[in-house]
């Protein structure tokens, strides 16, 4: 961080304005640090604040100092562009042209790219295999496909460093809960215990049945033609593999082809019972939420004071939510009561009702509500009814999995 | 299905946001909704971000016109917010940089004079959050891309659209995916030292 703060200070310099380096470490400490950007961001961000602080136009600063950036190969998409580049040689082609001194093929951990060193440029071959860096070498666009091109001003110096090239990815499909299968025509793999077995009525179904793991039940058909050995046995528990998620009558389902794989395991998995279980961010919150009044006859919530049934009524207050947790595939809508929302909220029913005296609105508390729990994740449970998840129990995430995390790096290793 | 289905906010980091460049619409008419393909597959019709607001700006000349800057750990998002995205405007007119804040908003682009498509989000509600939501929402997104990349070498229809139009190379992704997994993995560690 030190030389970046210097490396700040002095280009300021250079424009004739003095930052103390105080200022520009906090800044770019809080950002770094306390606030998680990334550092070559952070040093934009800060810079773009002293700039904007003392009246100087971006294009003072950053035009005419040349710099040059490193690029990664699949970062490069723009023709004309001056860049520096690590990259190994993979391949080395024959040329075909006197004005040539050499072409092939250059790899990067990201992809690869076509370079051509003139004659011209009078640079040092490179050989097959090693990995140099390129410096001061020019992109351009050649059949509709980006090249670079070295000339006089590029440089390249190998380096001991190998890096790693980028290969094939290799394709599987992926571990779901069942809560989270909501589109026709995915691959997925799932774990889950086998809740029924229903009786078989087409010779074309091998077995038919629900399966089902902590988040959902979903049913599945396992086809004759799929030819697969495994046949499960209901209560114990399975790994589908490969299974294709398809929709029908309005309702999702898994079906096993030819494919498809079943391995029993020995991990007992806890079924769900009648309540639903959802991790996901609460991305909206409903009208209606908040500080409410109820008819006192039928406990139907009131519209401008008056009850669908009963007119214009004596209301009693009372707190709730309506709320949306959205998982990235799918939109739920929760339902909060009052001991529920008092509860994730902090604002109980009396502190609620002086807040709105307090302020000559009901409107206060949703405000404060929305302020309070929007955009961040919660674990909520209960029965589903209808659309809605009637929440039980709900809990505000903090902690990060830290398991999950390390599975997930390895997953993006592989790739 | 029947009835109205609220559109999901899909988990996009800012890298592949900026990458992507295919809009289109479901259906012919003009409620038909608008979607943003992405190079990974995912059809962005809403989106729900968490970042640090680096960056804020009043750039309109008669009303009020915000734009923020939004950063996560493999790049920056750009929002604009108007008159008709009251809520966050107010949130960006009021707030301090740097901030943590998450966004639900629609993807938004914009074709240059030279024909280059750049992305944006018009935020439908903007809220101030804390480091721990952050950290979920990069482990959640990492999470989801990683479920996309997965899918890319099957048949599946928007794998087959994101490998005709962007020739996604999943490696380059997963290597964004790598960067921001490793990056709350140094936050880990900082914290046991």
């Amino acid at each position: 961080m030190n030389t970046m703060v210097i490396d700040i200070k002095t280009k300021f310099q250079e424009l004739g304005v003095d930052i103390p380096v105080e200022k520009i470490e906090e800044r770019l400490e809080k950002l770094i640090v306390k606030f998680k950007v990334p550092q070559e961001e952070a040093k934009r961000s800060v810079v773009n604040f002293f700039l904007k602080e003392h009246g100087i136009p971006k294009e003072k600063f950053y035009g005419g100092l040349g710099e040059v950036s490193f690029l990664k190969v699949t970062d490069i998409s723009e023709d004309g562009k001056w860049l520096n580049l690590k990259a190994k040689v993979v391949q080395l082609w024959d040329n075909a042209h006197g004005s040539i001194s050499q072409v092939g093929l250059l790899a990067d951990e990201t992809g690869t790219i076509r370079f051509v060193s003139w004659v011209a440029a009078e640079l040092p071959a490179v050989e097959e295999g090693k990995t140099y860096v390129f410096k001061n070498a020019v992109s351009s666009e050649w059949n509709d496909r980006m090249e670079i091109i070295l000339n006089k001003s590029s440089s390249i110096e190998e380096t001991p460093d190998d890096i790693p090239i980028q290969g094939k990815g290799q394709g599987t499909s992926s571990l779901v809960k069942v809560a989270d299968i909501s589109q026709d025509g995915q691959w997925i793999d799932v774990k889950g215990k086998i809740v029924q077995l229903w009786e078989n009525t087409s010779e074309s179904i091998s077995q038919i049945g629900l399966i089902g793991d902590e988040t959902a039940n979903i049913k599945f058909i396992k086809w004759a033609r799929a030819e697969i050995p495994v046949d499960v046995v209901e209560g114990r528990n399975y790994i589908f593999r490969n299974a294709v998620t398809s929709e029908w009558n309005g309702k999702l389902e898994i079906t096993l082809n030819k494919t498809s794989s079943i391995e029993e395991i020995s991990d007992e998995i806890d079924v769900i019972a009648r309540d639903a279980v959802l991790t996901a961010a609460m991305v909206d919150i409903q009208s209606g939420s908040g500080l409410i009044k109820r008819c006192p006859q039928c406990n139907r919530s009131l519209t401008k004071g008056a009850c669908a049934e009963h007119g214009k009524v004596d209301g009693v207050y009372d707190l709730r939510l309506k709320a949306v947790l959205d998982t990235g595939t799918i939109a739920q809508d929760i339902l909060l009561k009052r001991e529920v929302t008092e509860e994730i909220s902090g604002i109980t029913l009396e502190g609620a009702i002086a807040m709105a005296a307090d302020a000559l609105d009901q409107g206060v508390v949703l405000e404060a509500m929305k302020q309070n729990l929007l955009g961040k994740y919660y674990t909520v449970s209960g029965p589903r009814v209808d659309r809605y998840i009637l929440v039980e129990s709900i809990k505000k995430e903090s902690v990060l999995d830290s398991e999950l995390l390390a599975e997930l790096i390895h997953e993006a290793e592989v790739f | 299905m029947a009835g109205y289905t609220r559109e999901a906010a899909r988990r996009i980091f800012a890298q592949e946001f900026r990458e992507s460049n295919l809009t289109f619409k479901d259906g012919n008419d003009q409620y038909s909704p608008q979607y943003l393909f992405t190079p990974t597959g995912a059809k962005v019709n809403r989106m729900f971000i968490v970042g640090t607001l680096i960056e804020k700006e009043d750039i309109g000349s008669e009303s009020e016109y915000w734009r923020g800057k939004v950063s996560d750990p493999t790049g920056s998002f750009f929002i604009y917010a108007g008159q008709y995205q009251p809520e966050a405007a107010q949130v960006l007119s009021e707030c301090d940089t740097p901030e943590f804040v998450a966004i639900v908003g629609k993807p938004s682009t914009y074709t240059t004079p030279e024909g280059e498509i750049l992305t944006s989000i018009r935020p439908e509600s903007m809220y101030i959050v804390d480091g721990e939501t952050r950290d979920l929402w990069v482990l959640d997104t990492a999470r989801v891309t990683l479920e996309r990349l997965k899918v890319l070498p099957t048949s599946h229809p928007d794998a087959l659209r994101a490998k005709e139009h962007y020739r996604t190379e999943a490696k380059h992704y997963a290597s964004m995916v790598l960067k921001a997994l490793r990056s709350l993995q140094e936050d880990i560690d900082v914290m046991d030292d």
